[in-house]
């Protein structure tokens, strides 16, 4: 018998606790959108003059994402050192709800569930309908 | 970041998968070379083969923790062979002191940003190691905190 699903095991966790999961992963989706942005500054020297006006301003957009998981993220962290440290809850059905893979996986770890091995860490983008 | 970064790897030892990879990404856009491990033998595995340019590792890895790997690299207390920024998330004072004295050159307290986490590389990078003897200990404490 295998180890149970992450529908299966009833999580629960410390308010502190859950915000420090959510600034992580807000600052990790913030890295993509750097990485994104360089990506994209990277292409742009590629482009014919003319078509370099529609990137800028998807880099633009890219940038004002990136400050906005940045601040959010650092929202979430200092309410991490502020929630009281006896106030918990559940977390189990809201990891369920979502749909990313190797999110879930991730958030369902850091919250003291058994880890999953990834046979394949390239499918970090899957959609896990469960 | 204002730091040449090329040629330089840094080696990533965590456990925690959403800050592995936001470390990953982030030195990787600022030029460098990253190895990642996940436990504290397999960061030494890795680390008796190859000699990063600079170690960020997890206080408490699984299999072997950070002071561990750091006395197995470093088993005289003497310097080690590339700056090592040790970080947790609950680091008390003697942790910081063990450290050090175990050839760490630097703590970080999680939770941090990622562009905390690089300016600390960098510095790191960027400054030469302090003499044990012209720098004592409690001048590290006020500075690491």
């Amino acid at each position: 018998m295998g180890a149970p699903s992450r529908v299966e095991v009833e999580l629960e966790a410390s308010v502190a606790a859950t915000f420090d999961v959510l600034a992580w992963e807000v600052e990790l989706a913030g890295a993509r959108c750097i990485q994104l942005d360089t990506i994209v500054g990277e292409l742009l020297q590629t482009m014919p003059v003319e078509q370099r006006e529609r990137l800028l301003e998807g880099m633009h957009t890219v940038d004002l994402l990136s400050q906005h998981l940045t601040s959010l993220s650092a929202f979430m962290r200092r309410m991490s050192e502020e929630a009281p440290a006896q106030a918990t809850t559940p977390v189990t059905r809201a990891l369920a709800d979502i749909t990313l893979g190797a999110l879930a996986d991730r958030m369902f770890t850091a919250f003291g569930g058994e880890e999953t091995v990834i046979d394949n860490p390239t499918d970090s983008g899957d959609v896990d309908l469960f | 970041m204002n730091f040449n970064t090329r040629g330089l790897e840094v080696m990533v030892a965590e456990n925690d998968r959403a800050v592995l990879e936001m470390l990953q990404i982030r030195l990787d856009v600022a030029g460098f070379r990253t190895s990642m491990a996940r436990t504290g033998r397999m960061a030494l595995e890795t680390l008796r083969n190859s000699r990063p340019s600079a170690l960020v590792i997890e206080l408490n890895l699984p299999e072997m923790n950070a002071f561990e790997v750091l006395e197995a690299l470093n088993p005289r207390g003497e310097k080690m062979p590339f700056p090592t920024l040790v970080m947790s998330k609950h680091l008390a004072a003697e942790d910081i002191q063990r450290a050090i004295r175990l050839g760490a050159r630097d703590c970080m307290a999680k939770p941090f940003s990622g562009a905390d986490a690089l300016e600390r590389v960098a510095r790191m990078l960027r400054k030469p190691a302090p003499s044990p003897v012209l720098a004592p200990l409690v001048s590290h404490r006020a500075a690491f905190i």
